[in-house]
């Protein structure tokens, strides 16, 4: 038998190493994580649970729980990974996702078949079009991230005040009584600068999310096709003047790797076009801005495309520029299924050589 | 194209050689068009073949961690099975209407027809073969980017 090559090399499309010997080697860990779970669980059971430091039945129920948590875990994460491991082994990466069911997923559509439904690869776009407009059929929906980000930073500054309140309270309360806590006061003064500074960036970004007003997309049809031209209604909300504000249609590449530890994203934007741009609009009060245009997904467009690692999304982008605050982005994705009607680039492909 | 081979006995290595033809010589379909494939193996010994899976897949490349999707999978074990599908056979199959063949920049789509060869000594022998999918251009390049 051949010995395991633990630097295996990648050649082409091509590996040196044993897919065997590494898949042996996966079954191995999770085996020993297994037998590691059952040896801490065999000790724990054996040493048993003091009786008297339980106390009630129920501290002893839950002193039970814990002790038996870190072999738990070890048995439920060994036990799953042993038993892909075993499933895995010796079948071809076509045959282990054939039997996953994905093949199932990508039998071919019939001809009445909804779109998306039926197209491998394709994202639905049923949460796109659960609202409708008020002029024009959907309404889409904002994607925004800046919205969690927002509540992340908001959340920070609530509890780091909280406890930055706690320890003032405490040390007000040791000067009152004539005591001096010089470490306490010394902690403060830090903790105090971290506190300011997260309610100010809380304030400064709210400020900013609401002071602009809200942006509307409308579209006349969804999901779109490749050639098709469609309807747009862009409505600004607010008060006050944008020296800019401008439509624009992306495609976008999103791929998210393994970098060490880490999972990373990288996001290509890879076609974009400018719908329209209007200068120097003047929003009043309780009147929104609106404007009706027509967008166009060009007739050999690639179709939206998700998968667990990759994606290809199509959206629309409205940039604002305020005369008295920073410029903004709003984002409103779109669904492109490929094209039912045949192209013309599609026509010459049908062509027989 | 051969792409892999791996297995981990020392048993005389076989050299397969696999040859596809394509119904259409420049190998590029439309969606929802049939796809009809004759291949032929050479090299080896029928007999010392366990089994051989064909199928018809997409796959991505580029900066991602890899996806992979079936669109038609067949195993064929047993002595009566695989005498129907060695030296030669056909993989004959309605392709679907997505995903499209794509050549992006950090995303690209590709579709293959496959021949994996499993030999009596443990290895295995994998054939692939790129087919187009649709006639979406590549992309032009970046014009944003972000990590």
């Amino acid at each position: 038998m051949r010995l395991p090559r633990f630097l295996g090399k990648k050649r082409g499309n091509r590996r040196t190493g044993s897919q065997a010997w590494g898949s042996f080697g996966e079954a191995l860990f999770y085996a020993a994580l297994v037998a590691a779970g059952l040896a801490f669980a065999a000790l724990l059971c054996a040493g048993g649970v003091d009786a008297d430091t339980a106390g009630s039945p129920w501290a002893r129920w839950w002193l039970w729980l814990f002790t038996l948590l870190i072999p738990g875990a070890l048995l439920a994460f060994g036990g799953a990974g042993l038993a892909r491991s075993i499933r895995a082994w010796g079948k071809s990466e076509e045959r282990r996702a054939a039997a996953e069911g994905i093949g199932e997923l990508f039998d071919t559509p019939g001809p009445d078949a909804a779109p998306a439904a039926d197209l491998p690869g394709v994202p639905t776009c049923e949460d796109l079009v659960n609202s409708p407009g008020t002029i024009l059929r959907y309404r889409l929906p904002l994607e925004s991230p800046e919205g969690w980000t927002l509540l992340g930073i908001g959340l920070f500054a609530a509890l780091w005040n909280t406890v930055l309140a706690v320890l003032a309270v405490n040390a007000g309360v040791d000067l009152w009584s004539g005591r001096v806590e010089w470490v306490l006061l010394a902690l403060l003064v830090p903790f105090l600068a971290v506190g300011a500074g997260g309610a100010a960036v809380f304030v400064r970004r709210f400020v900013l999310a609401t002071a602009v007003g809200t942006t509307q997309l409308e579209i006349s049809d969804h999901p779109l096709l490749p050639g098709g031209r469609y309807d747009v209604l862009l409505a600004q909300g607010g008060a006050g003047a944008l020296e800019s504000l401008d439509l624009a249609l992306e495609m976008e590449e999103v791929a998210s790797f393994r970098q060490g530890t880490d999972t990373r994203t990288e996001r290509v934007v890879v076609w974009r076009e400018r719908v329209k741009e209007w200068k120097e609009v003047e929003i009043a009060p309780g009147v929104r801005f609106e404007a009706h245009v027509t967008i166009t997904i060009p007739d050999d467009a690639m179709h939206s495309f998700a998968t667990e690692h990759n994606a290809v999304r199509w959206r629309a982008v409205v940039c604002g520029r305020p005369e008295r605050w920073p410029a903004f982005e709003r984002v409103f994705p779109l669904v492109v299924c490929p094209g039912r009607i045949v192209s013309a680039a599609a026509r010459a492909v049908e062509v027989p050589a | 194209m051969n792409v892999a081979e791996a297995g981990a006995a020392a048993a005389p290595v076989p050299a397969p050689r696999v040859g596809v033809q394509f119904d259409r010589p420049d190998r590029r379909y439309a969606a929802e068009q049939e796809l009809a494939v004759r291949y032929d193996v050479a090299g080896i010994e029928p007999a010392a073949v366990r089994a051989l899976e064909r199928s018809v897949v997409w796959y991505t490349e580029g900066k991602g961690e890899e996806d992979l999707g079936v669109h038609r999978f067949e195993r064929l074990e047993g002595a009566a099975r695989l005498a129907e599908a060695l030296p030669g056979g056909t993989i004959a199959v309605r392709l679907p209407a997505s995903p499209l063949s794509y050549e992006g920049v950090v995303v690209k789509i590709r579709w293959c027809v496959r021949v994996r060869l499993f030999f009596a000594s443990g290895r295995d022998f994998v054939s692939e073969h790129v087919f187009d999918l649709g006639t979406v251009p590549p992309a032009r390049g970046a014009v944003e980017r972000t990590a």
